[in-house]
């Protein structure tokens, strides 16, 4: 990020930006940079928090009128609720869903699918509701049963399977990935009277939870080695979070 | 939290030792008071509408996205997992203040909102910005832009 303020302000565009990680900031050495104490992923700090965001973006654009620089300065406030999350109400936290395998399945893996496609089916329908009232879903390219079809397809095959339209398998199975959590967190928001959970909750849940966590985790050990390099990388650095 | 000796392992690690570019100079570009800058986001959350191309490879290549964008069109394919999404599933402000930048603008804080906003992925080295970044400078002008604000994820 500040390399790229340097490129900008180099070819004559003022710059200011957030700076998510200070020790970067301070080696890279961008005009003008305020530093947050956020979690990554949010920059602005929280989501509907339209005062807090409002006050960081304009602490970030008021270091446009500094006179010289670099200038890094450092944002006062934590993010709202940061710290006070109940460690106890954030372990319990959760969605219900059928992880049991059902009978008559051949293999661990066909066990494994066959899990996946019923929880999607049992999740569909609080993910419909949050669509519905929210009108906006962060699933980008699969709907939720076509994104499991493709996880079966990379659990039960010797080979790779090849996805429709113009994706590789590595960037379709990437993408599959994220629009399936994206699906999960937007189902499991929408129960009625569910909590919203904090980030760390949600992702317990996904991944020690659910079938999709473990067909993702699965994918990743037997594709892992794959000949084909752009899968293996996928497999190994872009499907599941580093400390899983 | 982004305090870098709070995360854990090994993502402690990656961040810590991950290769930083040194620049002997900082380039400065003076100009009007905020009230009176036309402000424009550059992203490297690896946002898109939700019609154009996903994020694919890390080859420094970035994304248009015009003012009128509405929420519902705008979605991420960063190749990251390693950092939080529930917030931008939540509210796209908390990665792309585009609803603040006009609320600002309204109250006269800033100059104007740009016609265009930009977003890269930033897991790209950015060796291989430098070129796109040439490019989108132009733009930039061209948009009368004199505030980039450049928003990390």
């Amino acid at each position: 990020m500040g390399a790229l303020a340097h490129y900008l302000e180099e070819r004559g565009i003022p710059t200011t930006q957030i700076s998510l990680i200070a020790e970067h900031t301070e080696i890279i050495k961008p005009p003008r940079a305020l530093w947050v104490p956020f979690q990554l992923g949010r920059p602005l700090g929280a989501p509907d928090r339209p005062e807090f965001q409002r006050k960081v973006a304009l602490a970030a654009l008021a270091l446009l009128e500094a006179e010289q620089g670099p200038v890094l300065e450092s944002f006062p406030e934590e993010a709202p609720d940061a710290g006070q999350v109940d460690e106890e109400q954030s372990a319990a936290w959760s969605c219900p869903v059928s992880l049991a395998p059902p009978s008559g399945k051949t293999s661990e893996a066909e066990a494994l699918a066959a899990s996946l496609h019923r929880e999607i089916a049992e999740l569909r329908p609080w993910y419909d509701l949050g669509l519905e009232g929210r009108g906006r879903t962060a699933m980008v390219t699969f709907d939720p049963e076509s994104a499991a079809s493709l996880l079966e397809g990379f659990l039960t095959r010797e080979e790779p399977p090849s996805p429709e339209g113009d994706l590789d398998p590595a960037v379709a199975l990437r993408l599959a990935a994220q629009d399936l959590k994206a699906f999960y967190f937007e189902a499991a928001i929408s129960r009625p009277g569910a909590e919203t959970p904090d980030s760390g909750a949600f992702s317990d849940w996904f991944w020690k939870e659910t079938a999709a966590g473990a067909a993702l985790q699965a994918i990743r050990e037997t594709c892992k080695d794959s000949r084909d390099k752009d899968l293996a990388m996928t497999a190994k650095m872009f499907l599941v979070p580093m400390p899983q | 939290m982004a305090r870098l000796h709070e995360l854990p392992e090994p993502m402690y690690s990656h961040l810590a030792e991950l290769p930083c570019p040194g620049f002997e100079t900082t380039p400065w570009v003076s100009g009007p008071k905020l009230a009176e800058r036309r402000v424009a986001i550059i992203s490297t959350a690896g946002l898109h509408r939700r019609e154009d191309r996903p994020f694919a490879g890390m080859d420094g290549d970035y994304r248009i996205i015009p003012a009128d964008t509405p929420a519902k069109d705008l979605v991420m394919t960063h190749v990251s997992t390693n950092f939080d999404r529930t917030g931008f599933v939540q509210d796209w402000n908390v990665a792309f203040p585009l609803d603040r930048l006009h609320e600002l603008a309204r109250e006269n804080r800033i100059g104007s909102v740009a016609a265009y906003h930009y977003s890269f992925m930033g897991a790209t080295h950015p060796d291989q910005m430098a070129a796109p970044a040439d490019n989108l400078a132009g733009l930039l002008a061209g948009d009368n832009v004199d505030a980039a604000f450049l928003i990390p994820v």
